[in-house]
């Protein structure tokens, strides 16, 4: 139970570190990662659920922190785009969106990685039309997608080659 | 965007949920957020309290008997209809069209109670569940009823619901040897708000036996088309009597008008929908 109130204590991890704060009930999950913890590297493009600027993983789960509310990640695991290089080390989906111009402008891109490491964990050798299907949620304004598709292709691609993952997929567990 | 300022509770158990929600005139359930977190932005309804149902053990599992009836509870997610063994073991369609609902980010969260108590003529369950004689079961703190989808949508945002009831889950009859379903949409992008879309249930026995075809998008909530239903009911299974069967929508229907199409556009489509959900579900039941 989480008592009724317009305030709330939260415990929530992010990229691992416990963070105890006290937040609005109507504080968006967005704008605690960005405005209270600082965490700016989750973008705000639409605010209604439409553009998937936003998208994070939560308790393992994709989805756009805009629909969420801070209070309903007590006791949440979240995993923010700040999460995925490992000591200034870009992680390979990165390193392939940087190798393939998967990015113009750079305003999607927190999302989109967010998005590409969930279907690549769900799924690690996608199809191109699985990419397609998976990253729907997310709107490029700039890129037309293709460099985006090519990005999460040639990590998809990788494990093939090094068949990881063959026995990772949902659909085994 | 800043809300208006809101309560939030986390309840443990049902029964404590629908306290809550009798106790607090102005209490709503937060299943996945995914509409009513838009509703709150916008400010277009007024919520004091918001009763989080979504984690709620209760309303979060889906069963299936040895007849191959199916109840999903209200807090199931689309994407877990699409990768449930239960679901996908009888009831392929629903597996099917909670896996095309909007995005991942989507079908992670947003449930299937929550939108069938949205009511919103573009969603995509409840025209489904209407043609597979669903039966919505509902609670509130005094006792439960049953609501066939049928009877449940009563209008734009509009459910059967009374303050203080919840929708538990939704139980969805067999689709026996014979028995198919079709679901078939055109809309604005793929995998996106539907301009006009069908579904059906039909019984193949030599010719069709009962018929069920229910138009979405044509009014403010899902209609079944009884003149379609009679015309195909006797018929053969064959692409010229639901060609003919379809013919029979016409004029009675008004469906709105808006960016999207005209409404002679959608009655037009609702024609073409209707008749490729009829032949999706005879060959669908064919093959059993
Ligand atoms: C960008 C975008 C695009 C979308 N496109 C589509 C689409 O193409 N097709 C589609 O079908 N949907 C679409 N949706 C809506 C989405 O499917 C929502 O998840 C759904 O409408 C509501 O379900 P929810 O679980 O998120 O409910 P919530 O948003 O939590 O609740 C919706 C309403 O139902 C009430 N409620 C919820 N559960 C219960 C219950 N068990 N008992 C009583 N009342 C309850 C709430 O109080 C609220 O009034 C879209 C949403 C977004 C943001
Ligand atoms: S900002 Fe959340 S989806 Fe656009
Ligand atoms: S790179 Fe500019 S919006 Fe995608």
């Amino acid at each position: 139970m989480i008592r009724q109130g317009t305030t709330h204590t939260i415990q929530v991890t992010v990229n691992g570190q416990v963070y105890n704060r006290v937040v609005e009930a109507r504080q968006l999950l967005v704008h605690f990662l960005r405005d209270t913890l600082d965490l700016t590297g989750t973008h705000i493009g639409c605010d209604t659920g439409s553009c998937g600027a936003c998208s994070v993983i939560f308790n393992g789960q994709l989805v756009k922190s805009c629909m969420l509310l801070a209070p309903q990640a007590d006791g949440a695991e979240i995993e923010t785009v700040e999460g995925l290089a490992r000591s200034g080390e870009l992680d390979p989906l990165q390193q392939s969106f940087s190798a393939h111009h998967g990015l113009q402008c750079g305003y999607c891109t927190p999302g989109m990685l967010m998005t590409a490491t969930y279907l690549l964990r769900q799924n690690p050798t996608p199809t191109e039309e699985e990419i397609r299907q998976g990253i729907k949620g997310n709107i490029c304004r700039c890129t037309g997608y293709v460099n985006i598709v090519r990005s999460i292709s040639a990590v998809a691609e990788a494990h093939r080659a090094t068949a990881v993952g063959t026995t990772e997929g949902r659909d085994q567990q | 965007m800043l809300l208006k300022s809101v309560e939030y509770v986390r309840p443990d158990t049902v029964p404590e949920a629908l306290d809550l929600l009798r106790s607090n005139v102005g209490a709503a359930p937060l299943a996945g957020g995914q509409s009513l977190t838009n509703v709150l932005k916008h400010r277009v309804a007024s919520v004091d309290l918001l009763v989080d149902i979504s984690a709620l053990a209760e309303l979060r599992s889906i069963t299936r008997t040895a007849e191959g009836v199916i109840e999903i509870g209200s807090c199931v997610t689309y994407d877990e209809i699409d990768h449930s063994r239960e679901v996908r073991a009888g009831h392929d369609i629903v597996a099917r069209v909670a896996a095309h609902i909007e995005d991942q980010q989507i079908r992670n969260r947003g449930t299937i109670g929550g939108n069938c108590c949205l009511s919103d003529p573009t969603n995509n369950l409840p025209p489904l569940l209407v043609a597979l004689g669903a039966t919505m079961n509902v609670r509130s703190a005094g006792g439960s009823r049953q609501v066939a989808a049928e009877d449940f949508f009563k209008g734009y945002f509009l459910t059967a619901l009374e303050p203080g009831e919840l929708l538990t889950s939704v139980t969805i009859p067999p689709l026996l040897s014979g028995v198919g379903a079709g679901y078939v949409s055109v809309s604005v992008a793929a995998d996106s708000k539907a301009i006009v879309r069908a579904a059906a249930r039909v019984e193949v026995k030599g010719v069709i036996g009962e018929a069920r075809v229910v138009l979405a998008r044509v009014a403010s909530v899902p209609v079944r088309h009884r003149g379609m239903e009679d015309a195909l009911r006797g018929a053969p299974p064959t692409a010229e009597s639901v060609r003919a069967a379809a013919a029979t929508i016409g004029n009675e229907l008004e469906p709105i008008a808006d960016s999207h199409g005209s409404s002679q556009y959608r009655r037009e489509m609702a024609r073409v929908v209707a008749q490729r959900a009829v032949l999706e579900a005879i060959a669908e039941g064919g093959g059993k």
